[in-house]
């Protein structure tokens, strides 16, 4: 047993690496072998992870290796964290085997698939800041070749974007680690909550938070680095936008909630700046969801609105200070639940797109209308992310929402204005509105609409294998247990990551299902039928002539960050920029030169390259003989005769 | 075998190379022998005088009672030394097989050999007279691989090469004039040679002399303005682009500015000075210039020689921050890029040697037939860009803490440079990545990937070694570390 222990850590991280490679290998000879072994691996990672549940792995440490020494540990957070990566890779991966099953380089797409998995490990278990970034880099890099997977233009656009983002925000968290650890002397996460997170005045460390955020941000999807997102997982094939937005992207989150719970522990101004970010980004990727025509690009924008729930989460942390257990709860369990529904709303994506090779809401619309199974799970997804009571999404919302009421009353008994927090309130129930009117948009489109002439399927056989299903149902199914059972299923995760986000525990039990608490569902739903039936309904669909609802593209173009800002900025000012200011650099030397030429040899400057020249290093079309010997080897001696002569003028004198 | 073991790695390459000048080989396996032989016998050489042997001085000539040619091995002559002797064996196999399309192997190789010798004279210098004459022997033997081609654009290139050499080679006379003058020895001695009693109140020209000496074997080392002819030489056939113009020669530029600072004028006698801020503020200019002008270049040779450029200056930003601590890092920073520009350049010459492209354009799509090659310059890549675990990354964490803990407030522009050239770096390396495995186009011409298939093992072994090593020093830098640590030992 204490071996065992000992190894589960660097078995999490290194198996599914070193699985890559030997898959790798299997697959140039046999590819059902390959995809066996694939399974095998993320199985096998996946019960490992379930043995840290035992509680007796140890810490583990590679001293001096890149340097600053890697450490990780598994247990209340990170345990949570493996575990959920261990499953869902395991899903994803046998779900992969007939979503892949007509394409091309699908070797590639394993190797850099367990790649992967080893370096989200790495993140979830990581114990500093250091090792996290490097696994989080080595992620980045390898997730890119899984969504530019298709290789159609649309995707290596999108994959151009994902990588300059995460390489641009990886180097700038470089940045602020390194100043942090220049200043705390120190990278470990439990000393910085020790030494830093302890400090009543952090405002030196502000600049360095910010930093340090950049690219957990980045990956986040926070708003204003969310531009990669939508398109990112629109033409990432499906398996691996499920991976992107259960897993990759909350490592970002992960990132997060580690700064805000270890370095800016209770501290209520970052606690606003995050309230901020969070409030933009949960209101732009619901706004963003509801116009948007295309089933993935809408489930993309869900991620980044349900994102920032989280953040508004995180936040709150931050400004309830001490009281903030029912805020810690609420992030922890929004993070868990919104990967459990984007699990089953991507696989299901990836079902319609397996069968139709489209995703445009009026192409696949009545899809649906038949398999049951599919109506089932975007059902199960629709009333767990619209926070319906008796769903998953609902008990975690419900936190959420209570943490804001919380500091509602206390800024109350202070006496002090709540206008503020009372229009977050509100907002923060227009968005959860709004998450149901666009989920009732797609479920709609997908399961009702009827469709009088449908695009052809483009493959054989069953629209799912037996397998899959299996895997639908029990990702679909799970979100309702999840929602009925808080107490014995929610609460004790909650409580699992308690310790890492430096929480109590809540000073009195939450009771879910009181109508003090569902006031805010309610809210929101109403908020949700009258956007969807007022404004989806009849701004953003018409009916052509066969009574049939044609979904309409409506959200302006020009009114794109990426294409607008980031891409103009990067491509063509700043190195416009670069360029002008190395090219004067560049001609003030040479201009050194050619007065020097003119002064000092006399020289008309008339060179040329000429197409070829009789003597060696001879370089004009005037006299050749009396060039050679202005210009050749006679000259290097000059100016060695010049230094000579400078050089011993000045020791005379 | 004595003090003379110190002397063979020296004289016998140049002995060797000038034999091989008059022969014809009968063919290219005998010729292959002859030279591994000769290379790795010196490599043994090399390391034994180095490891196996008490460090001993031995004298050649006397120029009067003060001057004097004389080899002596010590810390940094190690470290300079054995990255030297290390990267010449893989790098010959690799030219064994590049050079054929190149011709006129019997003479490249002798030239070659002499190279080694001449390299090592300038590691293995005691004093500056011997440094400088290894100095100019070097631009000398070098000339001919340059201008190998003997095309208008070789010539064009090696005229310009040895412009620049000699110019730099004036200026840095100056130097040694005044190290003459004012110095109690010319031995390189840790801590500087200048005699306080003659110096007082020439401080400042004499930190005027340290800045032109700077400049002067600046040339070699790239530094802004003077960098002109290294992205002009990558002309030259590929091993010579690789060894020479990312290893020996512009570190031995390199070599020679932390010998004159450290070991001729002292660190003290810079350290906080004028000389100090605009040696910053110049290294820091660079960085970001050569990363800048980098990225807007599209042949793949002269973008990695412009990469050079500017992480040369990252090791002499490193040696100007005039600490212990940052010469380590500067020196840790030579090696990873000895290490991963040499790799980079040896898959921009396969792929011209295989293919005949040398645009970034002209090579999308070739990662899927050329995984070897584009594996090595995917790994020896994103170790450039730094990032980690990958080599780099550590020692421009170490030239960065350095930088910082000085507390000099021009250093701390060096640090932001670091930074964005860090960027513009990421910019340019996954560039040619993104376009080699992911092509724009789905169809490209006929005939578009003919020949475009990995090398043989002459050339897939050393790409592969060196990347190997680069992720093995990236991985454990802390052996690394503490060689460097004790060869620096005596500047603490």
């Amino acid at each position: 047993m204490e071996t065992i222990s000992n190894v589960v850590i660097p078995f999490l991280i290194f198996f599914p690496m070193l699985g890559s490679v030997i898959g790798y290998v299997i697959g140039k000879k046999n590819k059902k072998a390959r995809d066996v072994f694939a399974m095998l691996v993320t199985f096998l990672v996946f019960g490992a992870s379930l043995l840290l549940l035992t509680g007796k792995t140890e810490p583990y440490q590679m001293a001096g290796v890149c340097g600053l020494g890697l450490t990780a540990m598994g247990s209340g957070l990170q345990m949570i964290f493996a575990i959920m990566t261990g499953g869902i890779w395991f899903l994803t991966t046998i779900f992969s085997r007939e979503y892949f099953s007509d394409e091309r380089n699908r070797n590639r797409y394993y190797l850099f698939m367990l790649l992967t998995e080893g370096a989200t490990m790495g993140v979830f278990l990581s114990m500093d800041l250091f090792t996290t970034l490097v696994f989080f880099e080595v992620m980045s890099m390898t997730s890119y070749v899984l969504v530019v997977h298709d290789e159609t233009k649309e995707a290596l656009r999108a994959g151009q974007t994902y990588l300059a983002v995460a390489v641009l925000g990886g180097l700038v968290t470089l940045m602020g680690l390194f100043m942090l650890y220049q200043k705390a002397g120190t990278l470990d996460m439990d000393t910085l909550q020790q030494s830093i997170g302890m400090l009543s005045d952090k405002s030196e460390y502000y600049g360095i938070g910010v930093l340090v955020l950049f690219g957990f941000a980045a990956k986040a999807g926070l708003f204003p680095l969310h531009i990669w997102l939508p398109n990112t997982y629109t033409y990432a094939p499906a398996p691996a936008s499920a991976l992107l937005s259960c897993l990759l992207t909350k490592t970002g989150v992960f990132g997060i909630m580690v700064i805000t719970a270890k370095l800016f522990l209770h501290d209520a101004a970052w606690g606003h700046f995050m309230l901020l970010l969070g409030m933009i980004t949960m209101l732009m990727g619901a706004a963003l969801a509801v116009f948007s025509v295309n089933l993935k690009r809408t489930l993309a924008c869900s991620s980044m609105s349900q994102i920032g729930f989280i953040m508004v989460g995180v936040a709150m942390q931050g400004i309830l200070g001490e009281h903030n257990a029912l805020a810690a709860a609420g992030t922890l369990l929004h993070f868990i639940n919104h990967s459990l529904l984007k699990l089953a709303l991507f696989l299901s994506a990836g079902v319609v797109f397996m069968n139709l090779k489209a995703l445009d809401l009026n192409e696949i619309k009545g899809y649906g209308r038949d398999k049951r199974l599919l109506q089932f799970a975007f059902l199960m997804a629709l009333l767990g992310i619209g926070g319906i009571p008796l769903w998953n999404g609902y008990i975690s919302k419900t936190l959420l929402h209570e943490s804001i009421v919380e500091y509602i009353h206390i800024l109350e008994a202070a006496g002090q204005s709540v206008m503020l927090m009372k229009t977050v309130e509100y907002l923060f129930l227009f968005a959860g509105g709004l998450t149901l009117a666009y989920m009732t948009k797609i479920f709609v489109a997908v399961c009702i609409d009827q469709n009088s002439n449908p695009i052809p399927i483009k493959r054989q056989g069953p629209y799912i294998s037996k397998v899959n299903a299996c895997i639908l149902i029990l990702c679909a199914g799970i979100l309702p247990v999840f929602g009925i059972l808080p107490h014995s299923l929610q609460e004790p995760l909650a409580a699992m990551g308690r310790d890492f986000l430096a929480a109590h525990a809540p000073e009195h039990a939450v009771h879910y299902f009181a109508w003090v608490n569902m006031k805010g569902a309610v809210i929101s739903m109403i908020i949700g039928m009258v956007v969807y039936f007022g404004f989806i309904r009849t701004v953003l669909m018409k009916q052509d002539e066969h009574g049939e609802n044609v979904y309409l593209d409506l959200w302006p173009k020009w009114c794109n960050l990426e294409e607008r800002v980031y891409r103009p900025l990067l491509l063509h000012v700043l190195p416009f920029i670069g360029a002008f200011f190395a090219r004067i650099a560049a001609t003030l030397a040479d201009g050194v030169v050619s007065i020097l030429r003119m002064v000092v040899f006399n020289s008309d400057n008339r060179k040329v390259i000429p197409p070829e020249d009789k003597y060696f290093s001879a370089y004009t079309d005037m006299e050749t003989d009396k060039m050679v010997y202005r210009e050749g080897f006679a000259r290097s001696l000059l100016m060695i005769g010049i230094g000579l002569a400078i050089a011993m003028l000045y020791i005379l004198i | 075998m004595g003090a003379w073991i110190t002397l063979l790695p020296v004289v016998f390459p140049i002995l060797a190379g000038i034999c091989l000048l008059p022969v014809k080989f009968q063919g290219r396996k005998q010729r292959e022998r002859w030279v591994l032989v000769i290379t790795i016998l010196n490599a043994i050489f090399a390391l034994y005088a180095m490891y196996g042997n008490e460090a001993q001085s031995i004298t050649l000539f006397y120029f009067g009672s003060r001057l004097a040619v004389e080899l002596h091995i010590d810390g940094l002559s190690r470290v300079f030394g054995t990255m030297v002797s290390i990267l010449w064996i893989p790098t010959v196999i690799y030219a064994f097989e590049y050079m054929t399309h190149e011709g006129h192997e019997d003479r490249f190789f002798a030239f070659f050999t002499m190279t080694f010798g001449v390299v090592l004279g300038i590691a293995y210098a005691a004093n500056f007279l011997t440094m400088y004459l290894f100095y100019e022997f070097l631009t000398l033997v070098t000339l001919p691989l340059v201008m190998h081609a003997m095309d208008n654009k070789a010539r064009h290139a090696g005229k310009m090469y040895i412009f620049y050499m000699m110019f730099g080679a004036s200026l840095a006379f100056i130097g040694f004039v005044f190290i003459f003058c004012y110095g109690w020895t010319m031995d390189f001695v840790p801590g500087g040679v200048l005699d306080a009693s003659k110096i007082v109140g020439k401080e400042t020209t004499l930190q005027l002399v340290y800045l032109v000496a700077f400049f002067g074997f600046g040339v070699k080392a790239a530094v802004f303005p003077l960098y002109r002819w290294l992205p002009k030489a990558s002309v030259a056939p590929t091993p010579v682009t690789a060894l020479l113009h990312a290893v020996a020669v512009v570190k031995s530029g390199v070599f020679a500015i932390i010998r004159l600072t450290y070991y001729s004028f002292g660190a003290n006698f810079i350290s906080g000075t004028w000389a100090q801020d605009v040696i910053l503020v110049i290294t820091a200019i660079t960085i970001v210039f050569g990363s800048m002008v980098a990225l807007r270049t599209p042949h793949i040779k002269r973008r990695f020689a412009y990469s050079t450029v500017s992480n040369l200056s990252y090791i002499l930003f490193g040696v100007a921050l005039m600490t212990p601590a940052g010469l380590v890092a500067a020196l840790l920073h030579m090696i990873y890029h000895a290490v991963l520009k040499i790799t980079l350049f040896f898959t921009a010459g396969t792929i011209l040697y295989k293919t005949h492209r040398e645009y970034l354009y002209e090579v999308e799509g070739f990662g899927k037939y050329m995984p070897v090659t584009f594996l090595a310059l995917a790994i020896a890549g994103i170790g450039l860009v730094g990032i980690p675990p990958f080599a780099g990354f550590h020692s421009k964490w170490a030239l960065a803490t350095a930088a910082v803990t000085t507390g000099n407030a021009v250093s701390y522009i060096g640090v932001f440079a670091l930074i964005i050239s860090a960027l513009l770096t990421a910019l340019y390396v996954f560039y040619i990545l993104v376009r080699a495995y992911f092509p724009r186009n789905r169809k490209y011409p006929d005939g578009y990937y003919d020949h475009v298939e990995d090398p043989n093992w002459y050339m897939k072994g050393p790409l592969l070694v060196l990347a190997a090593i680069s992720i093995v020093l990236g991985l454990i830098p802390g052996t690394l570390l503490s060689f460097l640590e004790t060869a620096i030992a005596s500047l603490v």
